[in-house]
């Protein structure tokens, strides 16, 4: 039996009903724009170059050149694009991304094979301990680590673990593992088990139904739960901070508040390591647009 | 108005019940035979460990005398609370905690609502500017507050050189130096960054709604605003509701945006209790942890209060 | 063993943590026969390519190819951290052998250090310039060797002070006169740079009190932070500089950078500055000038002070090794070299004559005069890196809100804090 992924339908996964109101569908249906749809245009225009200015802004100033950095101008005379490679040959900044790819793609390995059987299982059996678990993992999503910060920092010492990329990846991990089995659990769910059943009347183990028939089916879902734990991850600062102290050992988030120095604060290198950072996750998350919106429909709307 | 709208199946949370593709109660071996542990067992040892120990570390270091290089001096008793009550500041932050997160809250939900229905309608460019709409989402939070703090900056910041070229203000002001324009300008910022998914939450709400009721209450007559309040906002109340607590939670906890630019400064002026806790921590470990566990009380109470709202006791029994 | 010693300094409470802790880190004797010990630095550097770092493995390098049974473990932090890294670091057990950053105090009181007698030879130790030497001791004892010295005094913008017409203040008075001036014929946008936010707040403020006899503590070393000098201190800048906009609006979350950046870029008057802002002021291109700094009733012939210290730790029970890297560290050529790196001042008899003689450092002349009438924080109290904490973090306040009230916060924190430390 041959299931294929609703991954064309920006709508939701197959056991969605809802239909899609006004997304592809209805584009297709009106070509022509009316002029209320140039006013919707524009200001939605607008609205996403106020979005993107903060960041252009960042773009510019890291471009600028040292003296020019407390000019009162809008772009510099010229620009310095050697600031872009300075800012990685002159700093830590090479050893905090590895670190920041390391923990984020950790953090998302570890929070897929843990968040997938607890959501699949919570989804499809009504086991003792259902409700608690959830409970569990409602109260989970509603505790930050800024908030518990010193409790953490104390047992990872106790735990000897500072400094260490693992209790980065387990701390990042836990703290978004709330958010995936909430996401999967109700994906999951809104696949029919019957077409699970099906499968396994044609042979197929539990197992292999789980992989060939709700996994393909999910997949939507399990993007969204993995992009978002990545993103938060490769975003995360507080924990980076306070639990790791030595520079290259941090996150990226936090090597880069090091160019906030003693004397100075070199606002174009700052800038210059920011892009770098932010850069991949803005280029990801692009890609995955389409899924972020079936995922969250899925997974948060239920 | 004779549009009657059926709700989603689902009420509100994680709990996917009632759903005749949710979860059975009787299995045929397999799986349910070795019971949940082997299931859910992993996702619970993480959560124990990196979620529930902390909290108890946290509530035994705030009764602990702790030198300022880290020293366990011995108990403390409640010192530290009386310590932390006594604090100037203490009423103002907590003030300011509340005044910040109703405000966030609120003024994000609301501009969310409007920017989802914007998203929603096809339009030239829609793909592209919801890349825009992501941009604040996808950046770190800290590098978007160091990024406002500078372009506030009084000497060198565009914000500042574009609006006295618009005229706006008479000249280069320094918006963050002072807790009554710092406020304003954090909480744009705190905003700015809800927004996406927030927007994002509810766009996926918005593409819930079978297209099939809006037929139905056009063909009933109704105009596009009482189709907005009958159909569409009882619709995407789930969705709002999700929106609405998870920032809930992440506006009340934040600490990069206001870190990155006042550091609560002057003194704790424009501090949360977030960052007051922060503060405390170099001079005081112990009152820093007594902070944390108040906050910590509070969002216990900001769940039960939810829990309470969305009824999770009478769902899924 | 460690254990044992690091838990006399705490309660029996802590006994399991640090237990746990302390066996974890060894970096100690290997197989090999070397020893390892851990040295913790604050970088000096303003941009990358100076970074202390490079100046240590320097250093570390020189000194391994001399001594081949000990290995010198290198780690520069960010002056911005490095308070908080250390924290964690004793905290974890992980403590460093070597540590060279702004304070010592706190360190004697959880009795981690070893006495400066211990790991420096007489030689060494004699040749640190008496009064540094002094402001290491903690009830006469003393555990902080100084590393690196600086003195403040008044830097002006010559360009800005001539197109205003006006010449070099010696008081506060003449002080507010030219900021005025400055101010009235458009000379520079910030008259005179008050940074009293929390980067240094409390230097800036002890700099301002002693114009006024006032300071910290007194004879004693007991604190006098709301004494009516410090109080008139700051009304008077107040109601002379702030309020008639002749600083910056809100002196309390300015900081010390964005004062030195903007005197770099010629739009500040006025400041006081250390050593490390002639390179930058030079670099902008800014016509400066040092003065000694106005008092309320004239020029000051005594100034602020600041050292950073080394101290060693005894935890690791590396005595011999680091007394060692110490003597090697402080000889003539290293001490010399960072100096001039940094532009910072000498803590050592030797390197100050050379640097006073050499004729390659006319621009710190007038901060070498002042060096040995230096006003020092009060290092010696244990409670002191609190209160400096609580000044760095409230104090700027003091010109905006009701200056009385403000110090007097500050003075019922000190003393809280001085008794709980048992001062």
């Amino acid at each position: 039996m041959k299931v294929s992924a609703p991954s064309g339908t920006p709508g939701g996964p197959a056991g969605n009903k809802a239909g899609n109101a006004g997304g592809k569908g209805a584009a297709k249906r009106r070509r022509k724009y009316g002029p209320r749809t140039l006013v919707i245009a524009a200001s939605a225009w607008m609205l996403a170059v106020i979005f993107i200015a903060p960041y252009l802004e960042m773009i510019i100033t890291a471009l600028r050149p040292a003296d020019e950095l407390r000019d009162r101008t809008y772009l510099p005379t010229s620009f310095e694009w050697k600031n872009l490679v300075d800012v990685w040959e002159e700093s830590t900044l090479g050893d905090n991304l590895q670190v920041t790819l390391l923990i984020a793609g950790g953090a998302t390995l570890l929070v897929l094979l843990v968040s997938l059987p607890a959501a699949y299982y919570t989804a499809r059996v009504r086991y003792r301990g259902r409700k608690a678990f959830l409970l569990l993992v409602l109260v989970t999503q509603m505790f930050q680590p800024t908030a518990l910060l010193i409790g953490l920092y104390r047992q990872f010492h106790q735990l000897e673990m500072l400094n260490s990329t693992w209790t980065l990846i387990l701390a990042n991990g836990a703290f978004n593992l709330a958010f995936a089995v909430w996401i999967l659990t109700a994906y999951i769910s809104s696949i029919p088990a019957e077409l699970e059943e099906a499968a396994m009347v044609d042979g197929t183990g539990r197992f292999g139904a789980l992989f060939r028939v709700t996994l393909p089916l999910a997949m939507p879902g399990v993007v969204t739960a993995l992009i978002f734990t990545f993103i938060a991850t490769w975003n995360e600062f507080v924990m980076g901070l306070t639990l790791m102290t030595e520079p290259e050992k941090q996150p990226l988030t936090v090597g880069i508040n090091n160019f906030i120095g003693n004397y100075t604060v070199e606002w174009n290198y700052l800038f210059a390591a920011s892009v770098v950072a932010i850069l991949p996750v803005v280029v990801l998350f692009a890609f995955i647009e389409r899924h972020v919106v079936s995922g969250l429909t899925a997974g948060s709307v239920k | 108005m004779p549009v009657t709208v059926k709700e989603p199946a689902a009420g509100t949370g994680p709990g996917p019940g009632g759903r005749k593709t949710g979860p059975q109660r009787r299995r045929r071996g397999g799986i349910a035979r070795l019971g949940p542990l082997p299931w859910i067992g992993p996702a619970v040892l993480l959560i124990v460990v990196v979620v529930l120990w902390p909290i108890y570390e946290l509530i035994r270091t705030s009764f602990l005398n702790v030198s300022i290089s880290g020293f366990v001096r011995g108990s403390a008793g409640t010192e530290k609370y009386r310590q932390l009550f006594d604090e100037s500041g203490f009423g103002s932050v907590l003030t300011m905690t509340v005044v910040w997160t109703v405000a966030v809250v609120g003024v994000t939900m609301l501009v969310s609502l409007g920017l989802a229905q914007l998203f929603n309608k096809p339009f030239p460019g829609r793909t592209v500017t919801r890349w825009a709409l992501i941009a604040p989402w996808a950046a770190s939070v800290l590098m978007t507050a160091i990024g406002f703090r500078w372009m506030l900056d009084q000497t060198a910041g565009v914000l500042n050189t574009l609006m006295t070229d618009l005229g706006l203000i008479d000249g280069p002001k320094d918006w963050l130096g002072d807790p009554a324009t710092a406020w304003p300008w954090m909480m744009f910022v705190a905003v700015f960054v809800s927004l996406p998914f927030t927007t994002y939450t509810l766009l996926a709400g918005l593409q819930t709604i079978p297209h099939e009721v809006y037929e139905a209450a056009r063909i009933d007559g109704a105009g596009a605003r009482q189709t907005y309040w009958r159909v569409t906002v009882p619709l995407l109340r789930p969705a709002f509701l999700v929106g609405f607590v998870i920032n809930l939670i992440n506006v009340f906890n934040s600490f990069p945006i206001i870190w990155g630019m006042t550091q609560g400064g002057p003194g704790s002026d424009t501090a949360t209790t977030t960052v007051f806790m922060y503060q405390l921590k170099s001079t005081d470990i112990g009152e820093s942890a007594a902070m944390s566990v108040v906050n910590f009380a509070m969002v216990v109470v900001l769940v039960l209060i939810f829990l309470k709202v969305s009824r999770w006791n009478k769902e899924d029994a | 063993m460690r254990t044992v010693r690091l838990i006399s300094a705490g309660a029996a409470a802590s006994a399991l943590v640090l237990g746990l802790a302390a066996c974890g880190d060894d970096g100690g004797g290997s197989e090999d026969g070397t020893t390892t010990i851990k040295l913790v630095a604050a970088d000096y550097g303003d941009k990358a390519s100076n970074a202390s770092k490079v100046y240590w493995d320097d250093v570390v390098k020189r000194f391994e190819a001399k001594n081949e049974d000990i290995k010198v473990d290198v780690q520069v932090i960010n002056w911005n951290d490095i308070d908080t890294k250390v924290k964690t670091m004793i905290q974890g057990g992980n403590v460093p052998d070597i540590l060279q950053t702004g304070g010592y105090a706190d360190k004697v009181a959880d009795d981690l250090l070893y006495e400066a007698d211990e790991v420096l030879s007489p030689k060494t130790k004699s040749n640190l310039i008496e009064s540094f030497a002094k402001a290491g001791e903690v009830d006469g004892t003393q555990y902080g060797i100084p590393f690196v010295s600086s003195a403040r005094l008044m830097f002006y913008n010559k360009e800005v002070l001539d197109k205003a017409g006006v010449d070099v203040p010696q008081t506060w008075d003449d002080v507010a006169a030219a900021a005025q001036k400055i101010k009235d014929e458009k000379a520079a946008e910030i008259p005179y740079a008050l940074p009293l936010g929390p980067e240094e707040a409390q230097g800036e403020s002890m700099i301002w009190e002693l114009g006024n006899g006032g300071g910290y503590t007194d004879a004693e070393g007991n604190y006098t932070i709301d004494s009516e000098q410090n109080v008139e201190t700051f009304e008077w800048l107040r109601e002379n500089l702030v309020d008639p906009g002749l600083t910056y609006d809100n002196p309390a979350t300015t900081d010390r950078k964005t004062a030195f950046a903007d005197f770099a870029a010629g739009k500040v008057g006025m400041l006081n500055g250390h050593p490390t802002l002639i390179q930058m002021a030079k670099d902008g291109g800014v016509d400066y000038e040092v003065a000694p700094i106005p008092g309320k009733d004239g020029p000051l012939d005594s100034t602020l002070g600041v050292a950073d210290w080394m101290m060693a730790f005894k935890d690791g029970g590396k005595q011999e090794e680091i007394k060692k890297f110490l003597d090697f560290a402080y000889a003539k050529e290293n001490t010399l070299k960072f100096d001039e790196m940094y532009n910072l001042m000498p803590v050592t008899t030797d390197t100050l004559e050379e640097m006073q003689s050499n004729g390659k450092h006319k621009d710190l002349e007038p901060f070498f005069e002042v060096l040995p009438s230096a006003e020092f924080y009060p290092l010696g109290n244990t409670s002191w890196d609190v209160v400096s904490a609580e000044i760095k973090k409230s104090g700027g306040k003091a010109v905006s809100d009701d200056p009385g009230d403000v110090l007097g916060e500050l003075q019922q924190k000190a003393e809280d804090t001085a008794a709980d430390m048992g001062e």
